[in-house]
Parts: C-alpha cells; sequence; structure tokens
C-alpha cells in the first residue's frame, strides 16, 4: 500500500487499543510510483505528531522515514532505531507520555474523532498543493504558516470533539460542560453558538437558567 | 450625447433606492457596496433572525435584477479625481472567493470550514467561519480573508513580507530572496539601511517586538554571499526595441532599470553624473551603514540584464536634455535631491570652511576629502546630520558636535543611529540654533548659537522652537557642515522649463503612472517627492517603469 493511502484515523485507532509505536516508511522524495504520494504521507504524519503531542502522547512513538527497496542496510538502521526509542519509551500511557492512562485513552478516542472528520481530512490534503503551487488565487503558503494555521485548527478541533463527545451522552449545559472539560466557560460558549449555528446541536430545554443542548445526528448522505 | 453615468456609493436602503430612482430614468448606475452583499448594516443583523422570517426588502431584488445597474459589492471607493467635468473614481474590489452561481446554497461548506474567527456582527462573542453568507435570504456567501498585511501595506513597494519572513522560517532562505526580487532589485542595501516602515506597522509589537522584517532580508541577502552563489536576473522572452534614457543611477533610476529590462526592454541607458553608481546610496551613506563592494554587486547584477550605464555623463553639460528627449522613446528622471539647503545666515559664504552635508559627505564617500583636523560642527537633526557627524569622527576630527534646535524626541534621524552616534562621542547640543558663522582671516572660526525652548506644536506635530532671547554663545569650530535639508538640483533641464514643478522645487507628476506634464517624460524617487527614504524611491522607480511600459505599448 502507498503510505500517502494510510489514514490517520486508523493510526489514532490503532494507539487507542493499545499501540505503543508506530513506524511509516516511504519512499524517497521523486521516487514516488503516484508522484506525490510520500509528500501526502509525510504531512499527514507531521500533522498526526503534533495532534498526539496536543492530546498527551509523546510524538517520538509515530515516526515518518525514507528508504528504497534495495536498501536493506538503512532499512535495518531505521527499524532499529526506533525500536530503541519505543523500548525506552515504554507502554503507551506510562512514564513516557505526558499524559497517563486511561485519561490517555480517552483522549486518543477524541483524536479518532478529530482525524476521521472532514476538516482535518480536508485541510491536511491541502498542504502540498498550497505551499507548492498554490491556491486558486495563486496565492502560496509558507510552511511555517500552515502548520501555525494546523496547529491552532488541531486545538479548537479537539475541544469541539470533547464537547460532542460529552452531548453525544446526554443534553448538557454550557456550565456542566465547561465542568467536566478543562476549557473555560467562555470558550464553550463560543464552540456551543458556533456549532448550533451549523446544526451540530440544538436546544433542548432550561433547566433553572441555563440551556442545554443536544447533539443532533448527522444524516451519512 | 454622452451618455450619463451615476456612482450610488453605499448599498443600503438608500443608496439601493436612490440606485433605483436613477436607473428608472434610463441612467446607468453603478452602486458600490462595502460589505459583501447589498443591503448593508441592517443585513447582518437579521442573520439573529430565523431564515424564513427575515425580512428582506423588495427593492434589494429589484436592484439585482435591473438591467442599468451594475453592483460591485465588497468595493471600497480608494480615489476620487475630478478632471473636466468629470469624476474618476478606483475602486478595490475584493473576491468573493465563492462562485455564487454555482452555490446551491446547502451551508455545507459551513459545516466543515476549518478556520474559526470571532463573528463581528455580534461584535466577537461568537465564532463565525471563514467562509458564511451573509444574507440567509439571498444566501451570497463569501471567504473572508484578510486583506493585504499591515506590513506589505506599510511599504512602499509593497513587499511580501508575510511570504519571505514565513519561507525564512521554513529554512529556504534562496526562495525567500528570490521572492524579495520580485519587487525589490537591490534587497542587500535596503536590508541594511532602510528605516523599516513596516516594522513600526508590525502587529508583534503589541505582544513583545516587531519582527526584525528589515534585517531579515539583509540576513536572506547574505547568505547568498556567504554561499558564492550568482543569481541570474531574468528578461522576458519577448523583446521591445524602444529606447529609454535614464537620469541617475540611483535607488529609483536602477529599479526603473531593471523593471524596465524584465518586461524585455533591450535599449535602456542610465546616465550617471557621478564616477560610481548608486546614487545618494553611494556617496551619501556612509561605509560602515552600507559597504560599497555589496552595492556595486547589486549594481553589476541589474546591468548585467543589459543595461549601460554611462558616469560622468551630467545632463545639461555632457549632453544636452532636448537631445536626450529627442534620441530616446522614453525618459525617466531620477536624479534625486543633491544639494543641501543652505542656513541662510551671516557669514555662511565669507569664510571657507561651510560645506553642506551632501557635498562633505560624496567627497567622503569619493576619497577627495580623506582628513580632518579640529572642530566639526553639524547642524541637524536627520539621518544625514548625524551620518555626517559620524563620518567626520572616522575622519579624524578632534571633537564632533551636532547642534539640533529641538531636543532628542523630535529629532527625525533613527533613534538607534543617535545613540550609536553618542556612543562613538559624538557631542549632542540640543534646543540650539545657529545664528552667525564667525570667522578669521577667511577661515571658519566658530559658531554662535542660540538657545531655544519648545512652543506648540507646529503642522508636523512637533513641537516648534522659539530662541530665548540674550542666550547667544559661540562654539569654537573649524568646519561647518550644515545638514538641514536637500533639495533637488534642475539646472540639467536647461532651457526646457515647460515642466509643471511643485513649490518645493520638484516635479510634478501623475500619482498612478509618473508621468510629467511633458509626454514621454517620467519622473520618480527624491526628485518627486523632496528628501526621503530609500524604498520610497524604489517605490518612484517602479512606478516609473510600469508608466513607461504602459505608454510605450499604447502608443
Amino acid at each position: 500500500m502507498c503510505t500517502g493511502r494510510l489514514d490517520p484515523a486508523i493510526v489514532a485507532k490503532a494507539f487507542k487499543k493499545g499501540l505503543d509505536g508506530l513506524l511509516v516508511v516511504g519512499c524517497y522524495f521523486g521516487d514516488c510510483h503516484y508522484i506525490s504520494g510520500n509528500y501526502q504521507a509525510q504531512a499527514k504524519i507531521e500533522m498526526t505528531r503534533r495532534l498526539f503531542e496536543h492530546i498527551g502522547v509523546n510524538p517520538q512513538r509515530l515516526a515518518f522515514k525514507q528508504c528504497s527497496s534495495g536498501e536493506a542496510a538503512v532499512f535495518v538502521e531505521i527499524v532499529n532505531t526506533f525500536d530503541a526509542t519505543i523500548r525506552e519509551l515504554g507502554p503507551l500511557g506510562g512514564d513516557g507520555d505526558a499524559v497517563r492512562n486511561p485519561a490517555l485513552s480517552e483522549k486518543l478516542a477524541t483524536a479518532e474523532a478529530v482525524l476521521a472528520g472532514e476538516k482535518m481530512r480536508w485541510v491536511i490534503g491541502k498542504k502540498t498543493p498550497f505551499t507548492t503551487s498554490g491556491n486558486m488565487y495563486g496565492e502560496i503558503f509558507t510552511e511555517h504558516e500552515f502548520n501555525r494555521a494546523i496547529d491552532m485548527i488541531i486545538v479548537e478541533e479537539t475541544e469541539v470533539q470533547e464537547i460532542l463527545g460529552q452531548l453525544r451522552q446526554k443534553a448538557l449545559s454550557v456550565a456542566e460542560l465547561a465542568g467536566s472539560l478543562a476549557i473555560p466557560p467562555a470558550r464553550i460558549f463560543r464552540y456551543v453558538t458556533a456549532l448550533k449555528r451549523k446544526g451540530f446541536v440544538a436546544l433542548e430545554g432550561i433547566s433553572g437558567r441555563s440551556p442545554k443542548y443536544k447533539l443532533i445526528s448527522q444524516e451519512v448522505s | 450625447m454622452e451618455t450619463k453615468e451615476v456612482l450610488v456609493v453605499g448599498g443600503g436602503p438608500e443608496g439601493v433606492r436612490a440606485a433605483l430612482e436613477k436607473a428608472q430614468a434610463g441612467v446607468r448606475v453603478t452602486l458600490v457596496e462595502r460589505f459583501p452583499a447589498l443591503g448593508a448594516a441592517r443585513i447582518p443583523r437579521d442573520r439573529i433572525v430565523a431564515p424564513d422570517a427575515c425580512f428582506v426588502n423588495p427593492e434589494l431584488e429589484e436592484a439585482r435584477v435591473h438591467p442599468n445597474i451594475r453592483i460591485l459589492a465588497y468595493s471600497e471607493i480608494q480615489k476620487v479625481r475630478r478632471e473636466n467635468g468629470k469624476i474618476q473614481t478606483r475602486i478595490l474590489k475584493r473576491s468573493l472567493r465563492v462562485d455564487n452561481d454555482k452555490c446551491t446554497d446547502c451551508k455545507a461548506c459551513i459545516q466543515v470550514c476549518p478556520v474559526n474567527m470571532l463573528d463581528d456582527f455580534d461584535e466577537g462573542l461568537g465564532f463565525r467561519t471563514a467562509v458564511d453568507y451573509f444574507n440567509p435570504q439571498t444566501a451570497e456567501f463569501n471567504i473572508f480573508k484578510e486583506d493585504m498585511p499591515v506590513c506589505q501595506q506599510a511599504c512602499p513597494v509593497h513587499l511580501d513580507i508575510r511570504g519571505y519572513v514565513g519561507r525564512i522560517a521554513d529554512g529556504r532562505h534562496l526562495e525567500s530572496l528570490a521572492l524579495i526580487r520580485e519587487r525589490l532589485p537591490i534587497p542587500g542595501s535596503i536590508g541594511r539601511i532602510c528605516p523599516h516602515p513596516c516594522e513600526s506597522a508590525c502587529n508583534r509589537q503589541y505582544l513583545d517586538a516587531p519582527i526584525s522584517i528589515c534585517f531579515l532580508k539583509r540576513f536572506v541577502a547574505d547568505v547568498e554571499i556567504a554561499r558564492e552563489i550568482t543569481p541570474a536576473y531574468k528578461t522576458a522572452s519577448q523583446k521591445f526595441p524602444e529606447k529609454i534614457a535614464i537620469i541617475g543611477a540611483g535607488p529609483a533610476g536602477l529599479t526603473c532599470a531593471h523593471d524596465l529590462a524584465r518586461l524585455g526592454y533591450e535599449n535602456i541607458t542610465i546616465y550617471e553624473s557621478l564616477p560610481v553608481p548608486g546614487g545618494y546610496l553611494w556617496v551619501g551613506i556612509p561605509e560602515y551603514r552600507l559597504p560599497k563592494k555589496l552595492l556595486q554587486r547589486e549594481v553589476d547584477l541589474i546591468c548585467e540584464m543589459g543595461i549601460e550605464i554611462r558616469y560622468n555623463t551630467r545632463i545639461g553639460e555632457d549632453i544636452s536634455f532636448e537631445e536626450l528627449q529627442k534620441s530616446n522613446d522614453a525618459v525617466f528622471i531620477g536624479a534625486g535631491c543633491h544639494r543641501g539647503l543652505k542656513l541662510r545666515i551671516p557669514g555662511e559664504d565669507d569664510f571657507e570652511g561651510v560645506v553642506d552635508c551632501v557635498t562633505f559627505l560624496r567627497e567622503q564617500a569619493l576619497g577627495t576629502r580623506k582628513s580632518g583636523t579640529g572642530k566639526l560642527i553639524v547642524i541637524g537633526g536627520g539621518n544625514a546630520a548625524i551620518d555626517s557627524a559620524r563620518v567626520g569622527w572616522r575622519m579624524g576630527f578632534d571633537e564632533v558636535y551636532l547642534v539640533y534646535r529641538r531636543t532628542r524626541r523630535e529629532m527625525p534621524a533613527n533613534s538607534w543611529e543617535v545613540d550609536a552616534a553618542e556612543h562613538e562621542g559624538v557631542v549632542l547640543q540640543y534646543l540650539a540654533a545657529p545664528v552667525e558663522i564667525l570667522g578669521k582671516n577667511g577661515a571658519v572660526s566658530g559658531v554662535k548659537c542660540i538657545q531655544m525652548k519648545l512652543g506648540k506644536p507646529d503642522a508636523s506635530g512637533r513641537r516648534r522652537p522659539i530662541p530665548v532671547k540674550g542666550s547667544e554663545y559661540v562654539i569654537d569650530a573649524q568646519t561647518v557642515v550644515p545638514a538641514i535639508s536637500q533639495t533637488a538640483n534642475l539646472e540639467f533641464l536647461g532651457k526646457s522649463t515647460e515642466f509643471r514643478l511643485t513649490r518645493w522645487n520638484t516635479f510634478e507628476v501623475d500619482p498612478d503612472t509618473g508621468a510629467t506634464n511633458i509626454e514621454g517624460v517620467f519622473a520618480g524617487g527624491d526628485v518627486v517627492s523632496g528628501p526621503d527614504i530609500a524604498i520610497r524611491a524604489v517605490a518612484g522607480g517602479k512606478r516609473g517603469a510600469a508608466g513607461i511600459h504602459t505608454y510605450l505599448r499604447s502608443r
């Protein structure tokens, strides 16, 4: 399989099931049979690493390396180095990571939801064209800018998915959401109003003086 | 009879009504609206109403389909000019970035838009996505994209600062330099000397300090030299045979020549009165701020595009201006301001040892004035004054004084230059103005100064200095350098004085093309703006090149 086809959502799912490390080895740039497959792979893995760092997984657990099919020695070297790194880090959710188990598996579930959504897929798919040939208007973005945008989207998307995850269980008010998630209420309010406008959540009723929001199930078209 | 056209500014209910009234009377109407759709500020309020219930003025729809009305939404008027009873306007039309003919109003884009931003319609209480509808009834979508960044707006040549600084952050130094060269042919020089209006505008300063935009430019230019790479300036494949003469090889002239050569002009000649290129960059900016070797390298790169520079050729003496005009298809004047203003005080012309700063710096740069002894007094507070003082210090004057009539706060010179001068040992005297130059046996012996105090702010916003009566004192000096300002030397024009000049003895030019009132003659740089910073002269050169190209191609 081309490394460019590796879906980051699958990566998150594998880690959720207890994977300790994942090494993705692709072709050298310029050697790709599909022209830009390895660029896509690199962008996807890089983005997933950034997301992992944000949620508390040590990003060293995930790596993208390059070698050609004729380079046995290089391949052995890559695998041995990676193996040593993972052995040093120990099992997932242990001393090697910023967040411990079992909180980490909840975080990884959020990460899977983030990576499975259209937003991250579309953004990361645009990275290669936007930084090389530019958008429809010929505006070329630098990698620095794109990564900064991705960092912002990662933070927002994780928080949104955490809110949606809570609402999936039962209808909650902004104050209740802020109580269970480590996000300030003002920020939650912004997300909830935006989600309401986009048609993801709706008002369920008012308990006391605070409105409660429920999730609207999205039709899959 | 000429058809009348009416421009209505503002697409609110009043504007729409006015446009419809005129359109129904058979007049062609252009309706300009700042927001992405008609309805103006009333419409955003509609968004809080449920979509089906929201009220939309029926006149809006009528205006939208009326054959006599042309709607320019998301547009702003930038300039209005009145000429011969006609009004010409320049309108900036932004792109909606959404093809509303193809949009089916499914709102799926809003659901997945990755960019959240604070909504302006509820004063930032909630988020809007970058792609959003403006009016729920008419479903006119647009993608919000910020205009030019503030730094780029502040730059006279509108360098793509966001792009080149970002490329440096990516580590793509040469690509960054190539991007700078798209608009600026002398990045190394400008990166050293520019007073960087971009950094004064930078948003980062509200957090800590502005991005070092200027020195980053210098850095990438130096990377190229350190790696010993010789870049090639590309020219267009289509060539044009027209002959173009450029007066002055300063920043304006060099940029104009570069831009024209890039467009494909093959016969470009720069006439330079000095034996060196660069104009004020060479003879006005001291070596410690801008090494001559580096400037020469940048000029050589431009010359390799097929541009000839004729040194030691003064227009009006070696070749007359009329001759130049006759033998060329277009002339660009970028002669700069190379004449220092006089102090207009007694004794100025009577004694030897009074040298204006332009001459002082030029002679030093060309090597004809190598050393000095005794006391040097520089009068003025601009960058030229600081340069003269610091150059004087390096030439070996025993003591260097800088006399300025206001205080340090009002000094137009760059603060870091003043710091450096003070650090080197230049004595700065504030609130002092010269009233007379004293002399003995035909040579300067001192300057009589008077103390000043600050009064009310004047037109420039700086407090006006007022002399204190009876406070005169004398500073001994052997050399006096007035550096109070420069003016253009337009003697080279000879008898052809039909040029329309301003009262500051500069050319009056078309603000869009740089064309003077004489056909085929363009001007740019200090000779138009008065003494100003180098990057603005570059902008003048670019404008002139674009103007010449349009003029020659439409002939």
